[in-house]
């Protein structure tokens, strides 16, 4: 082993300190030290990663508690896998945005170097801690990052925006820690594993009223329908990277501890077709509304949205195969969505309301963008041979082998919607006259570098997934085996 | 390595290299463009056996690649199609922009067909069928014209089509447990009532869109006539053909047991029927040739699609003979249109007139397309034709025979608008500059066109290996029951022995020819078109006597209440009801903060009311 | 050698006796049509000398190459189909080529002529041509619906589409097929009223507006051409109709009787017609015709 979990926390949440003190002394470092800070732990995690799959999980305790007292984090094929991608997906935020708005001040700069890095430490403190008060703290430090950045640009719509996520953001707070209370009043406990030994002790209607809260708490994380109203205009009025950022990054957050919540925690099987429904609402709602949006980023969000829900259906298939496939979308949408809010927000760089109609006839001017952005929507809409083809692939083989035929039918249906309007927009990109106001912006290299990576991955997993399936079949098997996540976090001892 | 890992290796970088050769170097890319079809094309037919598989395995399925017997008809189609019509694109191309994007769909979705057939799988049969659609895709929305209301139109249904038929692809699988396609033939019987039906329908409406079997065939006018016409002979001539296969593969290998003149195969017959006599009427209301042509082939595929359905050997023989005969003469006609609009610029029969004597081969062309499709004699037209009546009557649809004897009967009329309202009638100054298209552009069709010929004498050159095709897919021998090398019989043994008839009419046609021609020839000379009788006046310069408007509007007045309704109108009142119910998701999403967070208190509410209900 | 010679010297008897047939009947029809009218009217044999005019003119201009082609292409259509047809029951000599095509390829051949002149007559540009083309082509569709109707009801009620199989039914059943399937005769005698483009369906070349239409750019040995087979065309159609529904004929007097018989309805009937218009023509065989055509069918799968 090559180093501890709990490096994944520190390590970040010091170099959020250090940046400001280390401005002080050399403004670059500003940049450059949140750059240093991923590459580190993203070589730790793949090489964490790789242990975990050969020797089982990781459980780190910290401050000497063993568990069920103290906190512990653990580092499994199914935490640890998206704790890489989430890494990934910074490191790639953070060379996109190295040059981000370099003729501006430092400060802006500083702030959001910050920021992004406590954005990261939540999120991957979400996945790891195995503590739901914990959990709670994380899910606290993810959020006032998130409104911090969503109103990085200062201006009336972003603070507009950026409030009505922190209105969402409380009433999550409130109902997670309500359903904290309900738990820890029954159970006295707060060690997730702990809970999921005893769960089948506590009175149903505990039980149920403490999964609701959860489920709107972390469901408006997760961009759940209804409660996500804060996502469009949030992702409209964060910068690019910061976008994809939250669909890359924070929202993959919320959706695991749903998913821990609802598979290891607790032990109601109507959570899984609860899950179902409602991702199915959500992905209806969202692509239906995607449709009709006339501003690049607000499709995007929609868009963005809808994929959550796909996933929170493939979760709710509730089989190994099904987790697979929604981890895979999980992947892909992570991979694909980034490359889409990247390439997209160049598209509509110099445009003053945003308007899809802006990147009309762009295909020429900027081609290397336009290319990515249409090999975004190709993949993201599940063509062959692209990456997004896989992972729909496998979800519907996924959803028919558990008999769910009208929900294919619906989610295929849907699937129709998405590929109309991601279509109208490749459409105007390559094949509409230039509106006259609009003036290309040539990308960054450091932005042009991250997208062709992410392009280059979407080509090669759409020509070799087998490059990714072993390690999300080891993840699914993972979350699968829930007694076997109770007896390795408690039978731990120093 | 496997041969055909090789040949779609080629397929895929050839497209690759080539577009990017188009950064260095012209006649690099025009050469690496025909060398990337030509040299899979060689390869296959050298070096592929038929019935001799490969397996590998990507991402956990395990696929198959191999040609059948059945297959192997339909990569002559598309891989002969595809290498005649590359050297014609090369012409057609020649100065135009984005050539290399053409290119490299051109070549994909040449690649991605071959790959439909080659897959024994479904999982690879669905990736090549969707790298096969948006490559076309691409090529449809090409022009940048109506890029928004075509080219989405045409996505949409062949997504539609395309999911369809993935969910019958994932239903099979959780059934048999498996993608092969023979695994679900083999199990196919053993299902349930409801799977009998559900699966059938749900590949039927995959292949249904991509052959533009009515009433999913809305896309096809439209999408035909946008695409760059050296692509369009492909599309209409090869790639619909796909649907076609699929068909094939569905209605007759997966339901054999189903027997003929079963309810289901009634109905896709009729489908058929309806599909011809209607897209035949759409054709003749056309002032577009290109418009006209991708009618035309709506309706063609209706003729198919009928003999496929009805599944008698004579009707599968027929069908097969159909789909390669249709895709010479639509090649053949694509072509020549393209060819036109090069020259001149346009394709509306009302602009242009009187080219014959500026484009004499490629009015030559045409007329034997035209005779090829219209099903005149001694062309092989006739031959698909007349096996298709024939199983038709032979298997006792008497309306159906009716219905497509009206369809290619009133075919005749956009038949003619097609040779009158480009190369005949009245010669103008304005297209007095026009030119002859270049070799390259002539001899493919040309080349396509004699091949009408060459199977009309003598059908069992082609008949042969559709022969061996139906044999691999369960049917009886056919030769010297149906037909021979140059003889076609039906059911009750009556006979048209096409040899004897092919030198009769030849040698009718060059007495005549030489009669009223060569013994004349010294003393007549050539006039204008405007030097005609009319009436006793002699028309003057000015007067204008092309007649193209509103040609065939007498009979268009005959048959007006059946083309008042047009499916096209409900799809577009659906499409706009739908817009309407999303308008109204949209509105869920009020931008008001307070709105969100009522949201969130209220659906906590209906959770905590209804959680006995949901968790319980 | 033998055969392949008295096959071609078949084939050009044949010929000349459909030639002298159809010219000896638009004579007479001709000559009747005066006579309803109240006029002296023309010799019978004034085709003949019409024909010999034609064919002793010289050509002096023409509009390219497909106007040739056009009259030839006619040609074809009316020789290729007489090739076809059984013109005496038992005729050896008279054999030809019957018994290599059926009646859906004698349908697809007989309607090559029309269209290969069409295209003749477009090259002119005379717009009165192309008119009475589209005109034409539209009736066409018309008629040949019920046509098909009469003759799909023939096929399958005696399980043959050859034009030998179906006379040899007759004989071998001793009625005639107007009897045993009337309402596939009545549907094609109607239909054939359309065929022969007698008044009221005269609107191709309707004289008095279009100048007679098609033809109206041919002088000379074009104009013979299309004249003759026009007329060997009138003697196919009405041999077929013979064959088909009348038991064939014997020897060459039955066959003009027979055939006369018939040729006189079409006639007859356009002596006291007005033209229609096109659509009206169209629609007129999509009416009565196409009932009988129906009831011709469901008569021959009940029987």
């Amino acid at each position: 082993m090559v180093g501890s979990p709990v490096l994944f926390i520190a390590i970040p949440l010091l170099a959020a300190f250090i940046i400001p003190l280390l401005g002080m002394i050399w403004k670059e470092s500003v940049r450059i030290l949140p750059g240093l800070v991923l590459v580190y732990l993203l070589t730790l995690s793949i090489n964490l990663l790789g242990y975990v799959l050969d020797n089982g999980p990781i459980i780190e305790i910290i401050a000497g508690w063993t568990p069920p007292w103290g906190i512990n984090l653990v580092f499994s094929a199914f935490s640890g896998f998206l704790v890489t991608l989430m890494l990934f997906l910074g490191l790639l935020v953070w060379i996109y945005s190295y040059r981000f708005k370099r003729n501006v001040d430092f400060e802006p700069a500083k702030k959001y170097f910050i920021l992004l890095m406590m954005l990261i430490t939540g999120s991957v403190g979400i996945v790891l801690t195995g503590d739901i008060f914990n959990q709670f703290v994380f899910i606290e430090i993810v959020g006032i990052s998130a409104y911090a950045l969503t109103a990085f640009y200062t201006g009336r719509d972003s603070a507009e925006a950026s409030f009505k996520y922190l209105i969402m953001g409380s009433l999550s707070a409130g109902f997670l820690l309500l359903a904290i209370v309900i738990l820890y009043s029954q159970l006295g406990t707060l060690n997730m594993a702990d809970i999921a030994r005893n769960i089948h002790t506590v009175k149903p209607v505990y039980k149920i009223t403490a999964l609701i809260f959860f489920i709107v708490g972390l469901g408006i994380e997760a961009e759940m329908f209804p409660l996500n109203g804060w996502a469009p205009d949030v992702y409209s009025q964060a910068p690019g990277p910061v976008g994809a950022a939250f669909a890359g990054i924070v929202v993959k957050s919320g959706v695991y501890a749903i998913i821990r919540i609802v598979y290891t925690i607790f032990d109601i099987e109507g959570a899984f077709d609860f899950l179902v429904i409602i991702g199915l609402i959500t992905l209806l709602f969202a692509e239906t509304a995607a449709i009709k949006q006339i501003r690049m980023k607000r499709m995007l969000a929609y868009s963005s949205i809808g994929q959550m829900g796909l996933v929170l259906v493939a979760f709710g298939i509730g089989t190994e195969a099904g987790v697979f496939a929604a981890l895979f979308l999980m992947f892909n949408h992570a991979i694909i969505k980034s490359l889409l809010f990247y390439a997209g927000s160049y598209l509509v760089f110099n445009s003053k309301e945003k308007y899809i109609n802006d990147v009309s006839g762009l295909g020429k001017s900027m081609p290397i963008t336009s290319f990515l952005f249409a090999l975004g929507a190709f993949a993201i809409v599940g063509l062959p041979p692209f990456a997004g083809f896989w992972s729909k692939l496998y979800f519907l083989i996924a959803a028919a082998d558990s008999g769910m035929i009208m929900i294919i039918a619906l989610i295929l249906i849907v699937s129709i919607v998405e590929i109309v309007y991601y279509f109208r927009v490749v459409n105007k990109i390559y094949f509409s006259k230039k509106e006259a106001h609009v003036v290309p912006q040539r990308p960054t290299f450091n932005a042009l570098f991250s997208m062709i990576v992410l392009g280059l991955i979407v080509i090669i997993i759409g020509f070799f997934p087998d490059l990714i399936t072993g390690i999300l079949h080891d993840a699914s098997r993972d979350l699968m085996d829930k007694t076997d996540y109770i007896n390795n976090v408690l039978s731990i001892t120093h | 390595m496997e041969m055909i890992h090789l040949i779609l290796i080629i397929f895929l970088g050839g497209a690759v290299l080539t577009y990017f050769a188009g950064k260095v170097n012209d006649i690099l890319r025009d050469a690496l463009f025909i060398l990337s079809i030509l040299v899979p094309a060689i390869l296959f037919f050298t070096n592929v056996n038929p019935e001799s598989y490969i397996d590998l395995s990507i991402a956990g399925f395990n696929m198959k690649w191999g040609i059948t017997h059945f297959g192997w008809i339909f990569s002559l189609i598309v891989l002969g199609l595809g290498v005649i019509v590359s050297f014609y694109a090369v012409s057609f191309m020649k100065g135009r922009d984005k050539v290399g994007s053409f290119y490299f769909n051109f070549i994909l979705s040449i690649g991605a067909m071959l790959g439909i057939l080659l897959s024994q799988d479904f999982v690879s049969f669905f990736i090549f069928w969707e790298i096969m659609t948006w490559s076309s895709y691409l090529m449809v929305v090409y022009n940048g014209n109506q890029v928004q209301k075509i080219g989405i139109k045409y996505f949409v249904f062949s997504a539609v089509g395309a999911y369809a038929m993935l969910m019958a692809i994932v239903i099979t699988h959780s059934i048999t447990g498996s993608f092969l396609i023979t695994d679900l033939i083999a199990v196919f019987p053993q299902l349930s009532n409801q799977m009998h039906i559900l699966i059938p329908i749900l590949f039927l409406i995959g292949f249904g869109v991509k052959s533009a079997m009515m009433p999913l065939h809305v896309w096809a006018p439209g999408a035909y006539s946008n695409t760059p016409m050296a692509y369009t002979s492909v599309f209409s001539g090869a790639l619909s053909k796909m649907g076609v296969y699929g068909m094939v593969l569905i209605m007759i290998t997966l339901i054999s047991h189903i027997p003929e003149g079963h309810w289901f195969r009634e109905v896709i017959a009729w489908m058929g029927a309806f599909t011809a006599v209607l897209g035949t009427l759409w054709a003749v209301a056309q002032d577009d040739a290109k418009k006209l042509l991708a009618y035309s082939s709506v309706a063609q595929l209706g003729y198919i699609i009928t003999g496929v359905a009805i599944g008698t050997e004579l009707a599968m023989l027929s069908a097969l003979f159909l789909s390669i005969l249709h895709a010479l003469f639509k090649g053949t006609l694509f072509m020549a249109v393209g060819a036109i609009e090069k020259q001149t610029g346009t394709s509306n029969f009302t602009e242009v007139s009187g080219l014959i004597r500026k484009m004499p081969w490629t009015f030559l062309a045409s007329l034997m397309a035209i005779i090829a499709l219209a099903g005149i004699p001694p062309l092989g037209g006739f031959v698909g034709k007349w096996m298709l009546y024939e199983s038709l009557i032979n298997s006792n649809h008497y309306i159906l025979v009716i219905m497509i004897f009206f369809s290619s009967t009133a075919a005749f009329l956009y038949c003619y608008k097609f040779l009158f309202g480009f190369f005949l009638g009245q010669e103008e100054k304005e297209w007095a500059h026009v030119k002859e298209a270049p070799a390259l552009m002539v001899v493919p069709m040309i080349i396509l066109a004699a091949g009408t010929f060459i199977l009309g004498a003598y059908p069992g050159l082609i008949l042969s290996p559709i022969d061996a095709g139906m044999q691999a897919i369960g049917f009886e021998a056919t030769q010297g029951h149906y037909w021979e090398m140059s003889v076609i019989l039906n059911q009750w043994g009556d006979q048209v022995v096409l040899q004897p008839i092919v030198y009769a009419i030849f040698a009718i046609f060059l007495f005549f020819f030489l009669f009223l021609f060569f013994k004349s020839r010294k003393n007549t000379r050539y006039v204008t078109t405007k030097d005609i009788s009319s009436s006793g006046e002699v028309p003057l310069e000015h007067e204008n006597l092309t007649f193209s408007q509103n040609f065939f509007q007498p009979f268009l007045r005959a048959v007006e209440p059946v083309m008042r309704r047009q499916i096209d109108k409900y799809y577009n009142e659906f499409g706009r009801g739908l817009e309407a119910i999303f308008d109204f998701g949209r509105r869920i999403y009020t931008g008001n903060g307070q709105t969100y967070a009522i949201y969130v208190i209220i659906f906590v509410i209906i959770l905590l009311f209804f959680k006995n209900n949901l968790f319980g | 050698m033998e055969p392949i010679l008295y096959k071609v010297f078949g084939a050009v008897v044949t010929i000349i006796l459909a030639f002298v047939v159809g010219m000896t009947y638009m004579g007479l029809s001709r000559k009747i049509t005066a006579r309803v009218q109240n006029r002296v009217g023309p010799p019978v044999y004034q085709n003949f000398l019409d024909a010999l005019k034609l064919i002793s003119k010289k050509t002096a201009i023409h509009h390219g190459i497909m106007q040739m082609m056009g009259p030839a292409f006619f040609m074809v259509t009316s020789i290729g189909s007489l090739m076809f047809i059984p013109v005496l029951n038992d005729g050896r000599f008279f054999s030809n080529l019957n018994f290599e095509g059926d009646l859906v390829f004698l349908l697809y051949l007989m309607v090559f002529g029309p269209l290969g002149m069409a295209l003749g007559a477009g090259q002119t540009g005379n717009p009165n041509s192309a008119i009475g083309v589209t005109r034409g082509l539209s009736q066409m569709v018309g008629f040949e619906i019920p046509w098909v109707m009469a003759l799909v009801a023939l096929m399958i009620q005696y399980d043959t589409t050859s034009i030998v199989g179906l006379m040899e039914a007759q004989s071998a059943s001793g009625t005639w097929l107007v009897f045993s399937s009337p309402f596939a005769f009545i549907a094609a005698v109607l239909a054939m009223l359309g065929m022969f483009r007698y008044s009221p369906f005269d609107i191709v070349g309707a004289p008095t507006e279009l100048a007679s239409g098609p033809v109206a750019e041919n002088g000379g040995k074009y104009l013979f051409t299309m004249m003759s087979s026009n007329s060997i065309f009138a003697f196919v159609k009405l041999t077929l109709y013979v064959d088909l529904f009348l038991g064939g004929a014997d020897n060459l007097i039955e066959l003009l009787i027979k055939t006369f018989a018939i040729y006189l309805i079409p006639m007859l009937y356009g002596l006291v017609s007005p033209r229609y218009r096109t659509e009206q023509a169209v629609r007129y065989f999509w009416g009565w015709p196409l009932f009988f055509g129906f009831l011709a069918i469901m008569y021959a799968v009940v029987f």
